[in-house]
């Protein structure tokens, strides 16, 4: 029974320490696998999700010794309700700069505050006039050509105040980025013509800004921006909406919109159409004009724009 | 190699250790309890009505929701022992009954104009959102667990073994039941945000029911139970660290590894 007893807590010992080993060996092998070669760097940008990632890569291109990360994955779309992780935490613990959105969508922002009270934070929509739904503010401001160029315009300034050395480099990018912008708000003359003041129905809260640009009058907007369950009382809300102001086109997200959109689609006379909302993608420098002008044919197309 | 002393340069997981070093020890003890006492699918049910507490908060615009959690948890942990004495039908139809009572009402508040994603976190649980005043708290729980252990653990433990027979001694076994709910009840509510809710029965059953396989007497109960849980709290949440996992899963994951090996060594010890 003695000697049950003492083979008891060598068992307890060896089994702690056989754990604690494997457990430290494979996280080591596993650490080993996804680190990522550390750099020289003058100063290190970390963006706060797609959009902002994609304005920053445009300002910073390949200036030497800038090193630009994106705190969320390119796939997460907005962050509303994001969490941040450890992992996102030791990322800020290493930035200079963080770039956001700011109107609310970067909602850690106050623990980041807490946590990093030296971080020198960028608001890209600091210049930028946001819109508001009864008091509150929409702050998908990038869907907006105009708005985007502002944003643009301020990441660059208050970069160049962060970074002087590096500003002539910064202020020659944003400045091509912002002629290629130029030559999109040109095509969204024409649609504004054809387009304004008709009705859309909105199945995403950032077209507001898309039908802000054409002068087009928003019936109802459904804000359909991540995996949610739609009631059938909004559905027939939609549908009197249509009746009602004689709506003919409906702007959705392929991702989320695309059930509810055909289904409205099979009760009523409407187009839908899938516009882009330039908030996930690849880490391609080009993926907003390349969007964003995706979605002016989409739209020349739909209020019958010749090129 | 990685550096194996980095994490605590950062706040947020000094603030973390320190919640699992209070935590872990109170959930060894009391698991060895609820346990013995069968308790499991009771603290299961207190757990998921951590969604209806927050829901109470959030329908009475209770800024602090940890509040609204906990009184309604005690609420909720007292109702069931009432009617589960009271009752002839067994327990676990009583306790299944109010659970999903309450778990439906906090969801449908919760999912309200389809917004439940904001609160899906707390499933997971989130170690970043460990506040000092929660670690205050949670000291001061522990305190308190401590005592009450201290003077009523053989009241408690007789009452286990044999309830009837308690009574005829004059302890108070409703008294006893009611005050170990409320401690089980304080305990899960003001950790069940960084464990999260689907897995926060785990790391109360796993580390008691890991000594028991192998523990012949109830000072080893104990001891194991509280090495059990404070490893696996310390080890997990270090690991989590170093692989972007959340804390506790992993802390779970290594509290079942525990109790496979221990299961496996109990059945031979007996043969």
């Amino acid at each position: 029974m003695k000697r049950a007893m003492k083979n008891k807590y060598v068992f307890v010992a060896v089994m702690l320490c056989a754990i604690l080993f494997l457990g430290m060996g494979l996280t080591n092998l596993y650490v080993w696998e996804v680190k990522e070669q550390d750099e020289v760097s003058d100063i290190t940008i970390v963006t706060s999700f797609y959009p902002m990632y994609i304005a920053t890569l445009n300002v910073v291109g390949d200036t030497d010794h800038v090193i630009l990360k994106n705190l969320s994955e390119p796939q997460t779309g907005c962050l509303h309700d994001f969490q941040l992780t450890p992992k996102d935490m030791k990322l800020l613990s290493t930035a200079d700069v963080f770039v956001i959105n700011g109107g609310g969508i970067e909602s850690f922002m106050e623990e980041v505050a807490a946590a990093y009270p030296q971080l020198t934070v960028i608001e890209a929509c600091e210049n930028t006039k946001l819109l508001a739904d009864e008091g509150e503010k929409n702050a998908h401001a990038w869907m907006s050509i105009a708005a985007y160029e502002s944003q643009v315009k301020t990441i660059v300034e208050a970069l160049s105040e962060v970074d002087p050395v590096h500003k002539g480099q910064y202020q020659k990018n944003a400045f091509n980025y912002v002629k290629k912008l130029d030559s999109l708000k040109k095509r969204q003359k024409a649609i504004a013509e054809a387009a304004s003041g008709q009705h859309v129905i909105l199945f995403h809260e950032a077209y507001d800004y898309v039908a802000d640009d054409y002068g087009l009058k928003v019936s109802c907007v459904l804000d359909l921006d991540e995996e949610r369950q739609v009631s059938a009382g909004e559905v027939s809300d939609v549908l009197a909406a249509i009746e009602r102001d004689h709506v003919n086109v409906i702007f959705a997200e392929e991702l989320y919109g695309k059930s509810i959109g055909e289904t409205v689609q099979k009760e009523a006379d409407v187009q839908v159409i899938y516009l882009n909302p330039l908030n996930r993608g690849d880490y391609d420098k080009d993926s907003y004009i390349d969007g964003m002008s995706e979605n002016l044919r989409l739209l020349e197309q739909c209020f019958g724009v010749q090129e | 190699m990685i550096n194996w002393t980095s994490w605590l340069d950062y706040g947020f997981m000094r603030s973390a250790l320190l919640a699992i070093l209070i935590i872990t020890p109170l959930f060894g003890l009391l698991g060895t309890m609820i346990v013995n006492k069968k308790m499991a699918y009771f603290s299961d049910a207190l757990g998921h009505s951590a969604l209806t507490g927050i829901a109470v908060g959030v329908v009475c615009g209770v800024a602090d929701t940890n509040l609204s959690m906990v009184i309604f948890a005690i609420v909720f942990a007292l109702l069931l022992n009432k009617i589960g004495s009271k009752n002839s039908s067994s327990t676990d139809t009583i306790i299944s009954v109010f659970s999903s009572c309450s778990v439906a009402v906090g969801l449908a508040i919760l999912s309200k104009g389809g917004n439940f994603s904001k609160y899906s976190s707390i499933l997971v649980g989130d170690v970043l959102s460990i506040t000092n005043r929660e670690i205050v708290y949670l000291l001061a729980i522990f305190a308190v667990t401590i005592i009450f252990w201290l003077v009523c653990f053989n009241w408690l433990n007789a009452i286990c073994i044999h309830r009837a027979l308690a009574g005829s001694k004059h302890i108070p076994v409703h008294l006893m039941d009611n005050i170990f709910a409320v401690l089980v009840a304080l305990i899960v509510m003001l950790s069940i945000k960084w464990v999260g809710i689907l897995i926060i029965n785990a790391l109360l059953i796993l580390p008691a029911a890991s000594s028991r396989n192998i523990s012949v007497n109830m000072r080893e109960y104990h001891l194991f139970s509280l090495i059990f849980s404070v490893f696996s709290g310390i080890l997990g949440l270090i690991l989590s660290f170093y692989t972007n996992v959340a804390t506790g899963p992993m802390i779970v994951i290594l509290a079942s590894v525990i109790y496979f090996v221990t299961y496996i060594f109990g059945r031979k010890c007996k043969e």
